[in-house]
């Protein structure tokens, strides 16, 4: 099971991404904001550093992002099971697609 | 291959969300954890379901960054810790407590044999304090 998981910098290197795109945006909107109000911008640049994350939350995301992976393929697979098919197909993944993402 | 973080802020605009190059390593680890899971099953799965998957994967790994963002800020932090994660998943009760108990092992296994060893050994001073102090006691009696 451990082979198949993902890898904690993978997951990082994304959050990283995501979260430097949006310090980004928040900058622009204060420095628009900054703009408006006629107040010299220069304390923004400490308060927007992007977020950052602790190892073990990487590593409990990463097993997050698996159980929602094998839930999606196991929950699939009794569908398909139940119709007498061994494979997997688009039906059977449509069917439980609304309880999978309303539970997750 | 540079598309990291070294690109200007035009290239990051460009893009959508993720770079290509990550979004291509993560569909490779869903693929390698969707076939395993198939075969524990004894399922064959065809390739469409599994780009399907992965794309949903990709938007709901999106989600939760920003989830997670939203919940350090809340509680006045700029670092992710696991208590957001673990917060996440606040809606299934199952699947909360079935993280919390890997959170409990992650933490297991690293740092807090150090503390478990601190502890220890103070416990081992003062048990090797009082029994100085019952020796010392004995002879007086």
């Amino acid at each position: 099971m451990e082979e198949n998981a993902f890898d904690p910098d993978l997951i990082h290197a994304i959050f990283k991404q995501l979260w430097k795109r949006r310090a980004l945006e928040r900058e622009k909107n204060e420095n628009l904001d900054a703009m408006d109000c006629e107040v010299g911008p220069g304390t923004s640049n400490k308060r927007n550093r992007p977020t950052s994350a602790h190892a073990n939350a990487l590593k409990l995301s990463c097993e997050l992002l698996r159980i929602f992976i094998s839930e999606a393929v196991q929950r699939a697979a009794t569908i398909a099971e139940a119709e007498g098919s061994a494979r997997i197909e688009a039906t059977h993944l449509e069917r439980i697609l609304p309880q999978l993402l309303l539970d997750f | 291959m540079e598309g990291g973080g070294h690109g200007s802020d035009a290239d990051r605009e460009e893009d959508d969300s993720v770079s290509d190059h990550l979004k291509d390593r993560f569909r490779l680890s869903v693929i390698s954890i969707a076939e395993a899971e198939a075969k524990k099953n004894g399922m064959e799965i065809s390739e469409p379901i599994v780009t399907c998957i992965s794309d949903l994967a990709l938007h709901y790994t999106e989600q939760l960054a920003k989830e997670f963002e939203l919940f350090a800020q809340h509680a006045g932090r700029k670092t992710v810790y696991t208590d957001d994660v673990i917060l996440s998943a606040h809606r299934n009760e199952h699947l909360s407590t079935l993280l919390r108990s890997f959170c409990n092992d992650l933490k297991a296994k690293e740092p807090q044999s150090e503390r478990k060893r601190k502890k220890v050994s103070k416990k081992e001073d003062k048990a090797t304090a009082s029994a100085s102090a019952s020796v010392i006691h004995i002879p007086d009696v």
